[in-house]
């Protein structure tokens, strides 16, 4: 180590220290420019924004006049916990939340397992296959899944017909549409949780495949000791990833059924949007979209805690 | 400081999402009381394609008056508008939803409709979506209502005519499913308050009276029970599929019966060919009290931010003269508001034209209220449901709608 490579204690500039603090730094910023105005235009200002709105009563009637929305303080958050409706909502997210989350990641988990041992044209076609939903428009599968689970002439109802089965109006009874969405998200999001198990798996090394086997231990044994462990920080991230995404869950239900039958496929995000965009009292819709919020980062905060801490065990 | 500074950044994140309004008309009217300048008007689907071809016509008539017709998707609309008046970035004239008008005239960016209209001129029932608390805020444009629509070849084998009471629906219905082999009597939706609300005005009811809410009236319950019963004994579908769509139930006869407006006669005839014709028909709404059925259709409006209210107005009055409602009716089937229109020309000749213009004398719809959307989506469907499908009986239901819809309240 030679001393120009030590940075020298800058000394006191007797004017303008200000921008010889910053002027080093200047041509970073500048780059940085373009991303910190759009993320402030785009992103920073709507979400100070609508913590703001969720403190307000506003409404149809302060569109014209912004600043004529009153402060409620915090009745907007209040109302929530005596509102059916979001109840009703909350409750159906944390179902799709818990019942999705591991299926997703196991599916992933299972189909990447699985095409790992394939090779060749047969372990692209089933990658390609298996994400294809993933980067499809949710419009368009929303039309093939509604025939698909129609009750009168739907291909599952069909198949179910041919073992004898008397299949039930999937997406129109309020017993079967909920699990219907969650299928439905399931299977149209594994396909991103088994691309990253892939490259994880492929990121092992053989040579404690072959050590383990040396030593005698059977596949289900590898697949405990050695694959499972080595995959945790990847099953970190996909649960984080997914557990995140899915608490956002609208797109399903918003072009399945609307919410219903009887509000029984209403997630958080879709009454967001209804008291938003329908309704017009964007000061309550802001409230419930930030209580969204805080319970995504308390969930995220408990799963890092979680997978974290027995890491070595 | 702090409070303002945040207001501030809440109202430019509006603006920002107001960004995408439109233009603003240019100068006002000129010295010789003829209109001048140019005018911004928005419509939607179908009458945002085709509203050229009329303010073509009007141009040539006012040639100092340039209209610029913005064509807008009917899902995006009622966004866009509400943008539109958070931007302050309103067009001069816009068609607007019958039952968006209470929101809108709280919301204070329509202009009310000067006196030199004669709202006499429009139906009843249609001009009543434009009244907001005394004030007219807008004026009917086109109008649509519903009618019954029938499989005669069933109802032949069936051996029932055309229901003219609530009894004779009921009878028809249960004669079309076990005497005319028909799947279900009826097709009736469990949640969609713009089938439902006929039958309790035809009732003698209604849903909000004086500015407070009478769901709970032995009238609604009555309806509501009645509404009902065809759920109960399995005269229509327990659920409807998303994105049935009754046409192919109709065509196929599956469902020989529903409520509906004039746009399906032009889809019948399209998915059943000629394998279908005479084989169906049209009726008036089955009475009780009375015969009520729904009017909806647009309004036109002419929103207070505009700099060229004369000309914006002009071109409303335009649209309003008989002929012109005719020509429209000719270019994009909407039946017109004004009454005298149906005097001439295809709307007087046409027998099943004719059924629309008698029933529309006979049609209400919602008083305009601000918070109707939310009452009708969260309180009405909703209650609807549970009563069609979800086990509540009429009495519980029609309570559930008193109380949340009284919960929500008027403004």
């Amino acid at each position: 180590v030679t001393d120009a490579t030590v940075p020298q204690p800058r000394q006191a500039a007797p004017r303008g220290a200000a921008w010889l603090r910053i002027r080093p730094h200047l041509t970073g910023w500048l780059f940085a420019l373009p991303f910190l105005v759009i993320f402030a235009v785009f992103l920073l200002i709507p979400i100070v924004a609508s913590l703001v709105l969720s403190f307000t009563s506003f409404g149809l009637g302060n569109l014209r006049d912004w600043f004529s929305a009153d402060f409620v303080g915090v009745d907007n958050y209040s109302k929530l916990f005596s509102d059916e409706r979001f109840e009703k909502a909350a409750r159906n997210t944390a179902v799709f939340v818990v019942a999705g989350v591991p299926l997703t990641i196991g599916a992933g988990l299972a189909a990447a397992l699985g095409l790992n041992q394939a090779i060749g044209r047969i372990q692209s076609l089933f990658r390609v296959g298996y994400y294809l939903p993933v980067v499809t428009s949710i419009v368009a599968i929303a039309v093939i899944w509604r025939y698909l689970l129609n009750p009168d002439f739907g291909l599952v109802n069909a198949a179910l017909d041919l073992v004898g089965i008397d299949g039930p109006n999937w997406l129109g009874a309020k017993s079967t549409a909920l699990a219907s969405i969650i299928a439905l998200g399931v299977w149209r999001n594994f396909g991103f949780d088994m691309v990253i198990f892939l490259a994880a798996l492929q990121g092992i090394n053989p040579v404690l495949y072959e050590a383990a086997k040396v030593d005698g231990a059977t596949a289900w044994d590898i697949f405990r000791r050695v694959t499972l462990p080595l995959l945790r920080p990847t099953i970190l991230f996909l649960a984080v990833i997914t557990t995140a995404g899915y608490l956002q869950l609208f797109e399903e239900p918003f072009v399945m059924t609307g919410g219903g039958p009887l509000d029984s496929t209403l997630s958080v995000a879709m009454y967001v949007y209804q008291q938003g965009f329908n309704f017009l009292n964007f000061g309550y819709a802001a409230a419930i979209a930030y209580s969204l919020f805080i319970a995504i980062v308390v969930l995220t905060f408990i799963q890092f805690r979680l997978l974290k801490a027995d890491e070595y065990t | 400081m702090k409070r303002s500074a945040f207001l501030a950044a809440v109202a430019a994140s509006l603006v920002v999402l107001a960004g995408c309004g439109g233009d603003d008309g240019s100068s006002a009217g000129g010295d010789d009381g003829k209109p001048t300048g140019e005018i911004t008007v928005w419509a939607m689907g179908a009458e945002g394609d085709k509203l050229g071809v009329l303010a073509k016509d009007f141009m040539a008539a006012n040639p100092d008056v340039k209209v610029k017709v913005t064509p807008i998707g009917w899902p995006v609309a009622h966004d866009k508008l509400i943008t539109a008046v958070a931007g302050n970035k309103t067009p001069d004239v816009s068609q607007l939803g019958t039952t968006w008008m209470g929101e809108f005239a709280k919301t204070g960016a329509l202009e009310p409709v000067p006196d030199d209209i004669d709202t006499g001129q429009f139906f009843e029932g249609a001009r009543d979506t434009a009244v907001v608390d005394g004030t007219t805020y807008g004026v009917p444009w086109y109008v649509e209502t519903r009618l019954l629509y029938y499989r005669s070849d069933i109802a032949k084998k069936a051996g029932v005519t055309p229901p003219e009471t609530w009894d004779e629906l009921k009878a028809a219905a249960q004669a079309l499913k076990e005497k005319g082999g028909a799947k279900y009597g009826i097709s009736l939706s469990p949640n969609n308050w713009q089938e439902f609300l006929p039958f309790v005005w035809q009732n003698g009811g209604d849903v909000i009276e004086d500015g407070e809410m009478t769901f709970d009236t032995p009238e609604v319950v009555e309806a509501l029970r009645f509404y009902q019963s065809f759920f109960e004994d399995g005269l229509t579908a327990e659920s409807v599929p998303a994105g049935f769509d009754v046409t192919q139930g109709f065509v196929a006869g599956t469902h020989p019966m529903f409520f509906s407006g004039p746009w399906h006669m032009s889809l019948i005839e399209e998915q059943g060919g000629a394998g279908l014709k005479g084989k169906w028909d049209i009726a008036p709404m089955p009475k009780k009290e009375t015969g009520t059925s729904f009017v909806g259709g647009s309004d036109l409006v002419v929103f207070n931010g505009s700099d060229n209210k004369e000309a914006a107005w002009a071109f409303v009055k335009y649209l309003l003269q008989p002929e012109v409602q005719r020509k429209w009716y000719e270019t994009v089937s909407a039946l017109p508001s004004v009454e005298s229109a149906w005097d001439q020309g295809a709307l007087s000749s046409d027998a099943r034209l004719q059924l629309f213009g008698e029933q529309l004398k006979d049609a209400k719809s919602p008083p305009p209220i601000p918070k109707w959307e939310q009452i009708a989506a969260e309180v009405v469907n909703a209650e609807l449901e549970k009563a069609t499908t979800g086990g509540s009986s009429a009495e519980q239901a029609a309570k559930e709608m008193q109380q949340k819809a009284s919960a929500i309240g008027t403004e």
